[in-house]
């Protein structure tokens, strides 16, 4: 059962209070912030109070315990279900971990209980040698924040040497690929994974100046029409952007969405598949693009 | 009258706020009709308490709109997996817990019921002024539980019952793994649980086109997932959208189809009493109960896996006491010189679908599916170079047509065009 108080934040908490306790912490200032860094923003009302007052007989009133080991509790039989589940996912080559000890255990699913009907088929290879080796160089320079050097070829085709300093790996479900977010290249800050080659620690002495390069935000205003469950559709394709919706009328909405400038042409697509109940406001750069994708249709002669 | 408190018993409630705060957002505090504005206010309160900055209010004519908006590719972690960490609990739960596990301190402790009683008061309540008391029901209630969720081994040794704790499961090299699929993996909220026992984060990874709405039905998804492993059937309440009373199905799941460009999942399953399959979205489900395990299982699932060649998402043939009949859908687009990449997105695209090159510019896809009207939305993310139809379901492409034009109306463009 996923919903149980084994997994509660509170648990957590009062397992990361007692240990510092044990550790010889007795002040209820520095307790009360494990609670308000580990907790919910109104736990700290709770938590450290129902210890001190003996609701919850771990703690004495003076912040000592007769607990003498540090709380830790072995895994659920549902989490090591869930383990197990991963393990037999292609994608966990790319980490070159050992699991631990699953033999015993069922899968909570397999690649046979989901699929994932509308994901790219280009995808990333995942189970390929050098991927798998291009991704572990830039995910330990992420780590120990180091530059990488690495080959690719630009748009005009021409080989490009590049080194840089890797942030973050950015994966996307739709393409089902990674995408590796830079800092110190002046040219692009992100790339796809796939596109590097001979990708390499970079073990020189010259430092890297640059921070990464702010997002241009744009915002998009939707006039949504609410016919053939219309509102919805729009609401949980664009769930995953900042946005705010208002009530025009019984059957009208306005829907803002704030979106990088960079995705906008892919944008513009994701909003022409709403067809007429869904009707572009602005921004006025935004429905330029909309409005020249409808003038090209009309005019591919489409009887 | 029972005072709030941020925790919860009952997740089904917090379930439907948290779609409508989340997905939907404009609904004021008297549009909940339905349900009392005490349990409004408390939901909400909830809800900022377990996101903090990512709820939102804004106000309008018709009052204040609470909202969730959270832009997936800024975050790390799905913040609405906190939603599944506020099980409420009583104190005698807590203050058990951490005792027993305080006495079961590692694999080889072994003590049985007497023996944990006894500790639990000699040692670790008797200095507290006003001493809880277990009951060695109580007692056995809560070791019962916990073997349950794998946490302790009951042993028999002669005539005995003993307990310890479970071994511990080393997952020091599992950190980024953790953080990845935690995120992408169906339950990631599991993997979240496992992450908030480890002090180790991280920062390496995030998310484009990342839907986190499916977190709120990893309860049933998990319900469900576990049936299918054990090849039952179940009993679930379905709450569609056409209905206002939730309807109790007993159904055959068969598989989860997840989308990640629509952020929806449904359940395919067999229903036993109409013979035929049917397509549940997830998140309408709830109480899903385990029933008996079915032997047609293997037999139902290799018929799914046979529909799906011919299934454009999740529509499948209803029908199942003759063939159903597919409709062909096949459109042609032009390109103009530098524009291969839209045959990548063809190709890339098509899923059970193929891809022709008629010449130079010009490309036909053709496919042969139950349900055309569910390719509508792709095929309309090609307007600007659809040069030809042809669906055997003429309304599905005569309602496109329409479609279209309406949008050159919307847009005023057949007047400029005209002109």
């Amino acid at each position: 059962m996923i919903f149980s108080e084994l997994y509660s934040a509170y648990y957590n908490t009062i397992a990361a209070v007692i240990s510092r306790i044990l550790e010889g912490e007795h002040s209820e200032k520095e307790l009360q912030k494990i609670a308000s860094e580990r907790a919910f923003g109104e736990s700290v009302l709770t938590i450290l109070p129902s210890l001190k007052n003996e609701k919850w007989q771990l703690v004495h009133p003076d912040m000592t315990t007769d607990l003498e080991h540090k709380p830790t509790m072995p895994l659920t039989t549902l989490q090591k279900r869930w383990l197990k589940a991963i393990s037999l996912d292609p994608r966990v080559k790319l980490f070159g971990v050992e699991f631990p000890e699953l033999e015993d255990v069922e899968p909570l699913f397999t690649a046979e209980d989901y699929y994932v009907y509308d994901q790219y088929s280009d995808g990333d290879p995942f189970e390929d040698e050098e991927y798998i080796k291009k991704f572990r160089i830039i995910l330990d320079a992420i780590r120990h924040n180091t530059q990488i050097k690495f080959e690719m070829v630009n748009r005009k085709g021409n080989t490009i040497f590049v080194r840089c300093r890797p942030l973050r790996l950015e994966y996307s479900e739709k393409d089902d690929k990674f995408r590796v977010v830079t800092t110190g290249w002046r040219t692009v800050s992100t790339v796809n994974l796939s596109k590097i080659r001979a990708c390499a620690h970079y073990t020189g002495e010259r430092p890297l100046d640059g921070e990464e390069a702010p997002i241009r935000y744009d915002t998009l205003t939707l006039k949504v029409t609410d016919e053939r469950n219309a509102l919805e559709r729009v609401m949980l394709h664009f769930a995953h952007f900042e946005k705010q919706a208002e009530r025009v009328d019984r059957q009208t909405y306005l829907v803002k969405i704030k979106y990088a400038h960079d995705d906008e042409s892919e944008l513009v697509i994701r909003v022409l598949s709403f067809g007429p109940m869904v009707e572009v406001l602005g921004s006025e750069s935004f429905k330029k693009l909309f409005i020249e994708k409808l003038k090209k249709q009309l005019n591919c002669g489409l009887k | 009258m029972s005072s709030y408190s941020e925790l919860i018993k009952n997740f089904e409630k917090i379930r439907a706020y948290m779609r409508e705060f989340y997905v939907y957002g404009f609904k004021s505090r008297d549009d909940y009709q339905n349900k009392s504005a005490r349990s409004y206010d408390d939901e909400r309160r909830r809800l900022e308490s377990w996101l903090g900055d990512h709820m939102s209010f804004v106000r309008t004519p018709e009052g204040k709109n609470v909202f969730i908006s959270i832009d997936s590719r800024t975050i790390r972690h799905n913040p609405l997996y906190n939603a599944w960490k506020a099980k409420s609990f009583t104190d005698g739960d807590i203050t058990l817990h951490f005792i027993i596990f305080d006495i079961l301190y590692e694999p080889s402790v072994k003590k049985t019921i007497s023996e944990i009683l006894e500790q639990i008061d000699d040692k670790y309540l008797s200095g507290f002024e006003h001493p809880m008391m277990f009951d060695e029901s109580t007692v056995r209630k809560k070791l019962k539980e916990y073997c349950e969720a794998g946490i302790i081994i009951s042993e028999k040794e002669g005539r005995k019952m003993y307990y310890h704790r479970a071994e511990t499961t080393d997952l020091s090299d599992l950190n980024d793994v953790l953080h990845y699929f935690s995120e992408v993996a169906p339950c990631g909220v599991v993997g979240s649980f496992i992450l908030d026992k480890e002090k180790a984060d991280t920062d390496a990874f995030t998310f484009k086109h990342h839907y986190i709405t499916g977190a709120i039905d990893s309860g049933v998804l998990a319900a469900l997932f576990t049936a299918m492993r054990e090849k039952r059937a179940v009993t679930v309440c379905n709450l569609s959208r056409r209905r206002d009373l939730p309807q109790q199905n007993r159904i055959v799941p068969l598989r989860v189809l997840i989308s990640v460009q629509g952020g929806r999942q449904h359940l395919i399953a067999y229903l036993p009493e109409y013979n035929h399959f049917q397509a549940y979205r997830v998140d309408y489900l709830s109480n899903v109960k385990l029933e008996e395990p079915t032997p047609r299982f293997d037999e139902l699932r290799a018929q799914l896996d046979l529909m799906q060649s011919n299934m454009w998402g999740v529509s499948v043939k209803r029908n199942n006491r003759g063939e159903a009949p597919l409709e062909h859908v096949e459109f042609t687009v032009k390109i103009e010189e530098n524009e291969e990449y839209i045959i990548r997105r063809l190709e890339r695209e098509k899923r059970i679908g193929t891809v022709e090159k008629l010449d130079a510019h010009t490309y036909r896809f053709f496919a042969d599916v139950y349900d055309s009207g569910e390719m509508i939305p792709w095929i309309r993310t090609f307007i600007c170079r659809i040069v030809k139809m042809n669906f055997s379901n003429r309304s599905v492409e005569n309602q496109f047509k329409k479609d279209l034009e309406e949008m050159y109306r919307l847009y005023g463009i057949e007047q400029e065009v005209s002109e």
